[in-house]
């Protein structure tokens, strides 16, 4: 009985500490609006998205803060303002029929300045994925440069 | 960006591999995208697909050089599975833009980094997959010259042509090849 108890222990910090996926605290005030379409095209796969936040420092190190998964239409994160995060958005795919599955990740950079709200329209439709942000402030609403992380200038 | 595909896909990249190599008559695969689009048209399981778009030149051009960095530049962890065998592959997808003032090329190149005996001289990137190029016939008209394998790889054309029509902005998802 013991080394079941064992087994399930192990099982049960495997799943969570040791996978080392954590919940985005996201207790920041909610400056990321997500609106999210993903479909898989098929009745017998299924795709399943979520974004990884992390903290980018001055040296461009990047520290992973928590992910959010992205099971609802919309979700509201978060993110400090003034200082650039890395998102990571990703695409989990699997098909039922060959037991097969699969991701792919969205990568971006976004500095949200103070006072804004941010729009991110996460799509993924028919195998083609896509990540579109938008701020927006007192002057209306623009969409956002696409920003990588080779982008950043430590220092 | 990793993805990981196994089983039933692992025949599409075989049939892909297989494409790529009889692209080059199994003889020496072209070691530049030249060298490709002179392979193509006469390979077999090689395909050239031509069609116009209501874009400018200047707008496909910037669309390619835009999205191909951002959507191309991936590694691609694919694993076949059965009872009594277990093979990773691990591609890696190298896309290069290049435009000049009558023609915007985008070149995909891919490098089995693991799983895949090399069987010819490879191109410092990796072999020729698919060459889009795209060039001026109007002011907002564009022609589009696609050299590409006739099966396989179709999510990784559906997105270039949506690039090029400006219909989609959408990346492939690779790991669906």
């Amino acid at each position: 009985m013991n080394g079941w108890n064992a087994i399930f222990a192990l099982a049960v910090l495997m799943l969570t500490g040791c996978s080392g996926i954590k919940p985005y605290p996201n207790e920041l005030e909610k400056n990321l609006y997500l609106t999210v379409k993903v479909e898989s095209g098929s009745m017998f796969s299924s795709v399943k998205a979520s974004v990884d936040i992390y903290r980018v420092d001055l040296n461009c190190q990047t520290h992973y803060q928590g992910t959010v998964n992205l099971n609802n239409e919309t979700a509201k994160v978060g993110i400090p303002a003034s200082r650039p995060s890395y998102l990571v958005f990703n695409f989990s795919s699997s098909s039922f029929l060959a037991n097969s599955s699969g991701s792919i990740n969205y990568e971006t950079v976004l500095t949200p300045r103070a006072g804004h709200i941010y729009d991110a329209e996460v799509n993924y439709v028919d195998d083609l994925y896509n990540v579109t942000t938008f701020e927006r402030g007192k002057r209306g609403r623009h969409q956002v440069e696409d920003r990588s992380l080779s982008d950043c200038k430590g220092g | 960006m990793l993805g990981m595909m196994p089983a039933m896909k692992f025949n599409n990249l075989l049939m892909t591999m297989l494409a790529v190599a009889l692209l080059a008559g199994c003889v020496k695969h072209p070691l530049t995208a030249e060298e490709f689009r002179k392979a193509v048209p006469g390979a077999f399981m090689g395909e050239v697909e031509s069609f116009e778009v209501s874009r400018s030149f200047r707008a496909v051009a910037n669309t390619f050089k835009k999205r191909a960095p951002k959507c191309l530049d991936v590694r691609i962890k694919t694993v076949s599975q059965t009872n009594t065998s277990y093979q990773v592959i691990v591609t890696k997808y190298t896309p290069t833009v290049i435009v000049t003032k009558d023609r915007a090329e985008l070149h995909v190149q891919q490098h089995h980094e693991q799983g895949v005996m090399k069987v010819s001289e490879m191109p410092e990137k990796g072999y020729y997959l698919i060459v889009a190029d795209a060039t001026p016939v109007g002011k907002n008209r564009t022609r589009i010259d696609l050299y590409r394998p006739s099966m396989g790889h179709d999510v990784m054309v559906k997105a270039i042509k949506g690039w090029a029509t400006g219909k989609s902005k959408g990346c492939p998802d690779l790991a669906k090849n």
